[in-house]
């Protein structure tokens, strides 16, 4: 069938064992479209995250892993199963939730035991299962307490307990740091990473935190507008972006709207919309005449004396300056009037506002993509 | 207060202009008693302000339709004085509202015989000045000098009737002649029967079946009736005053003990009606005109007394509100049609099985109201 | 608003007695206070009083005070009143939660958004009718020429004489009070965190696990106060009684109504059974108060 065709094509490494499949998957709320036409495979132990902005669809996507959703068209497979009209409560997942859903009517013990007491499991095997979870989020002292009774990070760790006594095949996490605060999140984030290494098991993560998806996953799946821009390790992600949305979306980038020159193997001349002549990679096979060029702000050098390098060398003055400790921030306007942002590790040279500077990066460092 | 309860009341019911003594729902009987109830502990907390302010309005507290608009107008139209009329639906409602400190309220209340006896002996009855009152010769013979208070002394007599009972022809296993007939048709008549929500009343006329009197003293013939009445307990369908009306005439009820003046009005609308006085007599009850004894206006209901026993005035009001009057004067002016009515104006050989009900001694009223509650409550 | 405290120590009486200071609490609770105290503690304090004269009836002499009207209680006849009177209640409490929870629970989480508002008025709009006019109602559908029977009849099942009899107490109880119990419940069940019953469907409850594990628990305060509502007012209910239960059903309040207002007058025991009455209902409420909300068990 097309559809198996197409779904083997995405999948990147054949050897391993898809654990979840999205097969070209619609999801409609009435004339709204959440998620249209997603195909979507991920492997068996993988630390998998999909990433975009609210309202993309991903946490749809999840939900309809989950199975609180049914999709409008297309199936969901979980280890091969063909799962899309089974529900929730059937499927070998379990979700952390982002606002953690505990039962505030029961002690956390007794939230954790909730699923192993639902699977008639006997009560010293549930009394071992809970004390090993409770130890694995290092909340062994808490477990008769309620959750009322506990702080944000106190409950994200009951809402993993909950998820992962279960031995699920697949564990879903909902934007699962979202509410906690910026030093609890770094600490989480590591104690995730520990947790799916010691499990072994599938982790799906939803999130719109770039930084967190890039730490902590194998592989990330943008997503915009109810479909996936991109799917691909940190670094395909980050360094080779497939489209502008996504250099946009996943850290910071300068992008030059402009016109295809000349085309070569690997490399394009473009001559931007204000006549700076670009040299760029070309990351897909697109023969697009309009086209972006994304460059990262660390990758662009700034110099007081004119460099050496052939290409991608401009005269401009800083315009703004801003000094992050070990980093400094310039905004470089160029003298075809584009501005640039340009990050500069924090060195010896005297930069200040309206010193003039050269910019300057390797073709290798900016990318060509399809505009927007 | 009366207004919600005789809404209930079936459109042909209250297009009649007929008596109705203690009609009404007994639900509107609640209304009125929770008004009383707060109206008692206000008074029990301390008198109200002004409630029985001399203003030179005639206040009266009686029974439904006792008192028509007809009648108050004509009465301030002779003497000038306004009339406001406040309606209760049993003797009880009206001491209680009395003795909780409503008694400075009225000029005039209605008590029935036997209540007459109690307020008497309450001490909340004015003796009337009997140079003060007109008419009291027009008065029928047996009226003159009644067991419930000597020579009139504290009231007047202004109506009267019998309590019976009244049937549905086309639903009824038979005509009933005397009480017994509910004994001996128990079977037919299971949950098809109602008797009155009075003590007195109910067990005395199971007192009169078994041959007793209605004013029995005698702890084993009160016990008997208590028996005779347990034997029954099982196929009343409920302990009614008021609102077994429509079911009598649906069918739903067969038999019903009532007061004649209800009894009276129905069997004139309906004739599948049929009211009867038992053969071996029934309660002959009385109702009465008196003044509190701590009543405001004195003179003006001194007026409204004498105004009553105006035997014009007094047979008008027959007419239109159509009760038995105790007014030979009134009587005689009525016409032939009315006089004749059996069920209006029995037969002497009847009444003189009949028996009013009076006060008995302080131990049979403790072994009247414990059977009653044993009944009632079983 | 009252002042924020001065941070001198020495609080002399001119300064406790500022008019200020009191002036805003007496305001804002006097009214009602004075209202509470005129209509509801003293008028309890006199029924109190009045029920401890053993053999009260207005007019009469009455002895000393004492027990004699509590004692009175205990007598079988009267504890059969009551047990009725409870078994009233607890009869038609549970036939409102039955009847009314899949009602509130259908409005609150299933029906349709746009409708809702409009499908809870009709719900309510009973309510609108004096309860006397809808209890009377009862009697013309129940009498056994009445509209129960003709339906019955004519779809071929027997027809039944309810009229007078418990049965009808029932009905006609839980049809006044359905309309409370659909109300407290949805407001409780409008409440629920749908979220809650994902997680349990997440960790693999069925929908009838989720409802037994997670919503009833979740609503146990709801229901808690719902019931405690109807359980109070059907306890103490004197129209659907009086007007459905005939010669079968006296309960406590028409036993209390007959003491004040019935031939025998015995107020001193009218009070008792009334304080029996208000205290049944304040511990009940009390058990509420402590028990039914499950957040103040864990906060204190």
């Amino acid at each position: 069938m097309a559809q198996t065709v197409r779904s083997t094509a995405v999948t990147a490494t054949p050897a391993t064992q898809a654990d979840v499949e999205l097969r070209r998957v619609v999801k409609a709320f009435g004339t709204e479209v959440a998620v249209r036409d997603l195909d979507l495979t991920v492997h068996q132990g993988e630390f998998f995250s999909i990433l975009g902005p609210s309202g993309c669809g991903k946490t749809t996507t999840l939900r309809l892993i989950a199975g609180f959703e049914t999709p409008t068209a297309g199936d969901v497979l979980i280890q091969g199963a063909n799962v899309s009209t089974v529900p929730a409560h059937r499927r070998p997942v379990n979700t952390v939730f982002q606002s953690y859903a505990l039962f505030d009517h029961m002690t956390v013990k007794d939230n954790i035991a909730f699923g192993l007491k639902i699977r008639r499991m006997g009560s010293p095997q549930v009394r071992d299962r809970v004390a090993e979870a409770l130890r694995l989020v290092r909340m062994e002292t808490m477990a008769a307490r309620y959750p009322a009774q506990l702080s944000g990070g106190q409950q994200q760790r009951v809402a993993l307990a909950r998820a992962l006594v279960n031995h699920p095949a697949v564990m879903l996490l909902d934007e699962p740091l979202g509410a906690l605060d910026q030093k609890l999140r770094k600490q989480m984030q590591v104690e995730l990473a520990n947790l799916h290494r010691q499990l072994g098991i599938t982790f799906i993560m939803v999130t719109h935190d770039q930084e967190e998806a890039l730490s902590l996953s194998d592989r990330i799946a943008v997503m915009n507008n109810g479909q996936i821009e991109q799917i691909g390790t940190p670094s395909d992600i980050y360094d080779r972006p497939s489209t502008a949305f996504v250099a946009d979306f996943i850290g910071d980038t300068n992008l030059l709207p402009g016109r295809v020159d000349q085309a070569y193997p690997s490399q394009v001349q473009v001559t931007t919309d204000s006549g700076l002549r670009v040299l760029a990679c070309t990351a897909s096979s697109s023969d697009a005449q309009t086209v972006v060029v994304s460059v990262r702000p660390e990758k662009i050098n700034l110099s007081l004396s004119a460099p050496t390098a052939a290409n991608n060398c401009y005269q401009g003055h800083i315009s703004h300056l801003m000094y992050l400790g070990t980093h400094l921030h310039c905004v470089v306007r160029l003298g075809s009037g584009e501005t640039l942002m340009v990050r500069q590790p924090n060195r010896a040279e005297s930069l200040g506002v309206d010193t003039a500077v050269y910019v300057h990066w390797a073709a290798d460092d900016c990318l060509v993509l399809d505009p927007a | 207060m009366p207004v919600p309860g005789t809404r209930l009341q079936t459109p042909s019911f209250s297009r009649r202009s007929a008596v109705s003594r203690r009609r009404f729902l007994q639900g509107s009987a609640a209304v009125v008693a929770s008004l009383a109830a707060t109206n008692c502990r206000q008074n029990l907390a301390g008198p109200p302000a002004g409630g029985g302010a001399d203003d030179g309005t005639l206040r009266i507290y009686t029974w439904a339709n006792y008192t028509d608009d007809g009648l108050a107008q004509a009465f301030t139209e002779r003497t000038g004085i306004p009339v406001v009329v406040d309606i209760y639906d049993s003797n009880e409602v009206m001491l209680t509202r009395l003795q909780a400190g409503g008694g400075d309220a009225y000029s005039i209340i209605y008590p029935s015989d036997y209540m007459v006896s109690e307020m008497l002996e309450l001490n909340l009855l004015t003796e009337l000045d009997q140079s003060l009152l007109t008419g009291l010769e027009n008065l029928r013979a047996q009226w003159s000098n009644p067991a419930y208070d000597s020579n009139n002394a504290h009231s007047v007599p202004f109506c009267w009737g019998t309590t019976g009972l009244l049937y549905n022809r086309e639903a009824s296993p038979g005509e009933p002649i005397d009480w017994n007939f509910l004994w001996d048709n128990q079977a037919k008549l299971s949950r098809r029967i109602t008797m009155l929500d009075d003590m007195r009343e109910t067990l005395g006329a199971t007192l009169k079946s078994l041959g007793y009197s209605y004013n029995s003293n005698n702890p084993a013939e009160i016990e008997a009736a208590y028996n005779r009445l347990l034997e029954l307990r099982p196929h009343i369908a409920a302990f009614k005053t008021t609102g077994f009306e429509n079911e009598l005439l649906s069918g739903d009820l067969s038999v019903s003990m009532a007061y004649s003046s209800d009894a009276i009005a129905l069997t004139l609308e309906d004739e599948r009606m049929q009211y009867i006085i038992p053969a071996s007599g029934a309660s002959l009850w009385t109702d009465t005109l008196a003044i509190p004894a701590t009543a405001p206006n004195v003179d003006a209901a001194y007026q409204w007394i004498n105004f009553l026993l105006e035997p014009e005035v007094a047979s008008t009001a027959v007419e239109r509100l159509f009760f038995a009057t105790a007014n030979q004067a009134a009587f005689d002016l009525l016409p032939a049609d009315i006089q004749n009515n059996a069920d209006l104006y029995p037969s002497d050989e009847i009444l003189a099985k009949s028996e009013g009900i009076v006060a008995v001694n302080t131990a049979s009223t403790d072994l009247f109201d414990q059977f009653w509650t044993e009944v009632t409550s079983a | 608003m009252t002042p924020a405290p001065s941070p001198t120590p020495a609080v002399t009486w001119a300064d406790r007695l500022a008019p200020r200071r009191w002036l805003g609490p007496v305001t804002l609770l006097g009214p009602a206070g004075v209202w509470l105290l005129v209509l509801l503690v003293l008028p309890t304090l006199l029924i109190l009083e009045i029920s401890l004269v053993p053999g009260l009836r207005l007019g009469q002499p009455s002895g000393g005070y004492g027990l004699g009207n509590y004692l009175q209680i205990l007598q079988p006849v009267y504890l059969r009143v009551i047990g009725r009177s409870v078994a009233f209640a607890v009869g038609s409490t549970a036939l409102c939660l039955l009847l009314g929870f899949p009602v509130a629970y259908w409005l609150a989480l299933m029906s349709p958004q746009r409708w809702r508002n409009l499908l809870l008025v009709a719900f309510i709009l009973p309510l609108w009718t004096s309860s006397l006019l809808r209890a009377y109602a009862w009697t013309t559908i129940l009498r056994p020429s009445g509209v129960l029977n003709a339906m019955l009849a004519a779809i071929g099942l027997p027809t039944q004489n309810w009229l007078n009899t418990p049965t009808a107490v029932f009905i006609g109880l839980t049809y006044s009070f359905l309309p409370y119990m659909v109300l407290i419940l949805y407001a409780s069940l409008e409440k629920l965190d749908t979220r809650l019953l994902e997680a349990a469907a997440d960790l693999g409850a069925s929908p009838r696990q989720s409802f037994w594990k997670i919503t009833v628990p979740q609503i146990l305060p709801g229901i808690a106060a719902a019931s405690l509502l109807v359980f109070i007012s059907t306890l103490s209910d004197f129209v659907v009684p009086t007007l459905l239960g005939g010669a079968s059903s006296m309960n406590i309040s028409r036993l209390i109504y007959n003491q004040f207002l019935g031939p025998t007058r015995a107020w001193g025991f009218g009070s008792a059974l009334s304080m029996v009455l208000i205290l049944a209902v304040s511990l009940a409420i009390a058990l509420l108060i402590r028990y039914g909300d499950r957040n103040t068990v864990t906060e204190t």
